[in-house]
């Protein structure tokens, strides 16, 4: 897909997101859906670039979402560190977190960088309700409770005052999928292509696999950590049953919905995910048994998600 | 018995067989010539159901036999013989000859087939528990060969027997499948390293660029300057 | 010799570990022989394999409900077994069969497969509730050789698994299935060559591995109990040592298996058992840097 098209769905997706409160803006709860929207829009796009473009096939995009959430609530708790500095820094701490992640397993076959990385996920639970979890201060098993709203020049961004919080979300979720975009359509895009079309030609003109995986795996845990750090601070508070394979099923959900490697297919899929997923909470201790059987079904019938559909529709058209 | 019709092969988008249409009467042995990479290989392994696009009409023994499953294929008595020879490699010689007769008409004949086959290659019958995969170039390519034979197959389709052989062990290949054809099989074989073999010949086919640019009986293939110069090495 | 107390009890402690790392080692080796036997054959990587460990706890489970235990264990598991393997067997042809045409088939397979294991783990609690059920246990009694005591359960445990594996070692070399089943891990070409159904074999191979998860669910449930959300740790933990003793290798597996089993029990005595997934994961990262391939894996 080209980037002006790319762009224009971005835009139209955005657009009709940053005027929905001009319609619902009273409306606390579709306005906290519409939130909860932008930020899982960043971490489906972090997703599906790893996987969807680099080749990645990493299972570890909630640990970073939940590792940049934790840091940043613990540095402005137990620190007092300003909550735009914490932000920033738990998603350089993630970056980290991917590289060390990433050094042993870019370089292998990709059922063992799944197995590793969704290890970290697993690991993730028992070390922050544990010993060494509670000595950082992530608060055991029962978690961060109160963790303070984002703070810029003394106003701060908090449920409390939604509206405004909405927009600077738009903000952070429209700089962080430009950026995504940026990278596809960069130097990096389109060696990864190469790398997928052939990973022995793409090195014989001097594309090194490992080096691009590991900066773009970097890349991506410093947006999710970014973005879980603010989801953080949004909600004021933090407990581990994130790690739980619902939350990560849902995201899987939005990429499989939105189509992989179709960006911004994820973004879509995040809008549309998480707003099912709203609408299924009716359904009680059964939400989460859809919600698997939905990923099912999805795999299955869906190969390429909506944006699979709707291409193959504006094929035929043209 | 086969009877190929118009038949249109694929890997990817790349067309691999145009509108080749032959035939092999029951008892025949037919010699498919032609350059390396022109799809004869393909046109055997679309036959064995080993080619996953394939247009056209494939009939064995009156039964349209085209996107039937290999195993029922080989069940109806088709065998495939690789030119990459496609053994078991962590498994003896005997294990091997016994998958061979996996499929369920060859089952109940496994003894007398096991029987025949080790007469044929008395070097394989010293090395039954001999490991595939420790097995020389020309031991492999025999074992590969009795394999397909324990299958009890009537029709064999036989792809470059003597790919990597040296020129010694090419003549023992080349008794081996005159005494197969002696016994009655009915047999499509591609091959060019060994000139003799168009001896054994009832009918030539020569493919070039993925179509039949030949065909015809030996000595209307001897007659072709072209053929004779390019093929037959005279 | 004059042992000081101390020193004795130490002793017993370090027996009671050791036995307990040698059990549970043995489950783990039948669950791993299963899940390498199932990659190194069709490549596909099952991420609900835990979720059929706890389906066959449940099962059992069920049975005792609806039968009353008539029967022992040994008409649990000639009902359970043959129903697992239909499980196991549509599974794969409803799930993994249709997706094996597509291009990046193993990556769907995963994702499809961690839906599985969401909806079957959420499935249990909506059912069975969310607490942990105790099926009998397999033999009670212990034998006492002077100060040690061994549990009639432990050894049961331990035997039933061992036989388990050599039962299906046996039928991967004596069957014609069995050697169908190793003729397509080695070279499925040349499997469909000689008329082998590769597509039976596939889901023949995924309901077999279903069959020792399920029946290793059994075995470490009646000791310890049914807990319906265990699947990912009984999942990562099959993993961990397919991995560390190389994909596809079943010796390897074994070996690691027991290796991964006595890890635990010691990381367990000595620092708690909420440390072992951390071990677990550092052995994880460690075999990868050091030695990818894994113990045994053809690298």
């Amino acid at each position: 897909m080209s980037s002006k098209r790319m762009a224009t769905i971005m835009g139209v997706t955005y657009g009709i997101a940053a005027i929905m409160p001009f319609f619902v803006g009273d409306i606390r709860f579709i306005m906290h859906i519409l939130i909860m929207c932008l930020i899982w829009a960043v971490v489906a796009s972090c997703w599906d670039l790893i996987m969807g473009f680099a080749g990645i096939f990493s299972f570890g995009q909630v640990a970073f979402f939940v590792i940049g959430a934790y840091t940043s609530a613990i540095l402005s708790v137990q620190w007092n560190v300003p909550s735009v500095v914490a932000i920033l820094l738990a998603g350089v701490f993630t970056a980290g977190m991917g590289v060390i992640v990433g050094l042993p397993c870019l370089k292998l076959a990709g059922p063992y960088v799944a197995l590793v990385t969704f290890g970290v996920h697993m690991t993730l639970m028992p070390v922050l309700r544990g010993e060494i979890g509670i000595a950082l201060g992530s608060g055991g098993s029962q978690g961060i409770l109160t963790i303070p709203p984002v703070n810029i020049l003394g106003y701060t961004f908090s449920s409390a005052n939604q509206i405004p919080t909405f927009y600077f979300t738009l903000f952070l979720s429209v700089v962080c999928t430009v950026i995504i975009l940026a990278v596809i359509k960069s130097y990096w895009g389109t060696a990864f292509l190469a790398l997928k079309d052939s990973e022995e030609f793409a090195m014989s003109l001097g594309v090194s696999a490992f080096k691009y995986k590991l900066m773009v795996f970097a890349l991506t845990s410093f947006l999710t950590g970014v973005m879980g750090a603010f989801y953080g601070h949004y909600i004021g508070m933090l407990s581990t049953r994130m790690l739980e394979l619902d939350l990560f099923c849902t995201l899987m959900v939005m990429l499989v919905v939105g189509g992989i490697g179709r960006f911004p297919g994820a973004i879509l899929g995040a809008f549309i995910t998480v707003t099912a997923n709203e609408l299924l909470a009716p359904l009680g201790a059964y939400r989460a048994v859809t919600l698997g059987a939905l990923v099912v079904l999805l795999v299955l019938l869906l190969p390429n998600g909506v944006m699979g559909l709707w291409l193959k529709r504006s094929d035929a058209e043209a | 018995m086969l009877n190929v019709t118009d038949l249109n092969a694929y890997y990817g988008e790349a067309q691999v067989l145009k509108d080749v249409s032959i035939s092999v009467n029951q008892g025949q042995a037919v010699v498919m010539l032609g350059p390396n990479g022109h799809g004869k290989s393909t046109l055997l392994k679309s036959i064995c159901g080993l080619v996953e696009k394939v247009q056209g009409g494939i009939e064995y023994k009156g039964q349209d036999i085209n996107r039937l499953a290999t195993e029922k294929i080989v069940n109806m008595g088709v065998t495939y013989i690789a030119e990459n020879r496609e053994l078991f490699p962590h498994m003896t010689v005997l294990e091997n000859l016994k998958l061979g007769a996996y499929s369920k008409n060859a089952r109940p004949h496994e003894k007398d087939n096991l029987e025949k086959v080790l007469a044929l290659f008395p070097r394989l019958k010293d090395r039954q528990k001999q490991v595939a995969s420790t097995m020389s170039g020309g031991e492999a390519k025999m074992l590969a060969v009795a394999r397909g034979l324990m299958s009890n197959a009537d029709f064999l389709c036989i792809d470059e027997p003597s790919l990597g052989l040296q020129p010694s062990l090419r003549f023992e290949i080349f008794s081996t499948l005159k005494e197969i054809i002696d016994q009655g099989k009915t047999v499509l074989i591609v091959e060019q390293n060994i000139p003799q073999i168009i001896e054994l010949a009832d009918r030539i086919y020569v493919m070039e660029e993925g179509s039949i640019s030949f065909e015809g009986s030996k000595d209307e293939a001897f007659s072709d300057d072209h053929l004779k110069e390019i093929f037959l090495g005279m | 010799m004059n042992l000081s107390e101390d020193t004795i009890l130490l002793l017993l402690e370090l027996t009671d570990v050791i036995i307990s790392g040698l059990t549970n080692g043995s489950v783990y080796a039948l669950m791993a022989v299963g899940l390498t036997l199932v990659y190194g054959v069709t490549k596909a990587f099952n991420f609900a394999y835990g979720s059929f460990f706890n389906l066959g706890g449940y099962c059992a489970w069920l049975m005792i409900l609806a039968t009353g235990f008539v029967g022992g264990y040994f008409s649990i598991f000639i009902a359970v077994i043959p129903l697992m393997f239909a499980v196991g067997y549509g599974l794969e042809k409803a799930m993994v069969a249709p997706l094996r045409k597509r291009a990046d088939w193993e990556n769907k397979v995963m994702m499809l497969t961690l839906g599985l294991s969401l909806f079957m783990d959420n499935l249990y609690v909506a059912v069975f509730g969310g607490r942990v059920k105790s099926l009998p246990t397999i033999l009670d009694g212990a034998l006492t050789i002077g100060e040690v005591i061994l549990n009639y359960q432990d050894i049961m445990i331990f035997f039933m698994s061992i036989s388990g594996i050599l039962f299906f070692g046996w039928i991967l070399n004596n069957t014609r299935t069995g050697m169908a089943v190793q003729a397509v891990a080695q070279n499925p070409e040349g499997a469909k060559i000689v008329g082998i159904p590769e597509k039976h074999i596939f889901a023949s191979t995924f309901a077999i591995s279903t069959v020792m998860v399920g029946f290793s669910g059994i075995l470490l449930s009646q000791k310890y109990f049914i807990s319906p959300m265990s699947g990912g740790g009984i999942m990562i933990k099959s993993w961990v040592i397919t991995a560390f003793g190389g994909m596809g290798s079943i010796r390897g597996g074994l070996y690691a298996a027991f290796i991964i089993g006595m890890l635990e029990a010691f990381v367990g005595w000595q620092f708690g058992m909420s440390y072992t997934m951390i071990a677990l994961f550092v052995l994880l990262l460690t075999t990868l840097v050091v030695r990818p391939q894994g113990l045994m894996g053809k690298g």
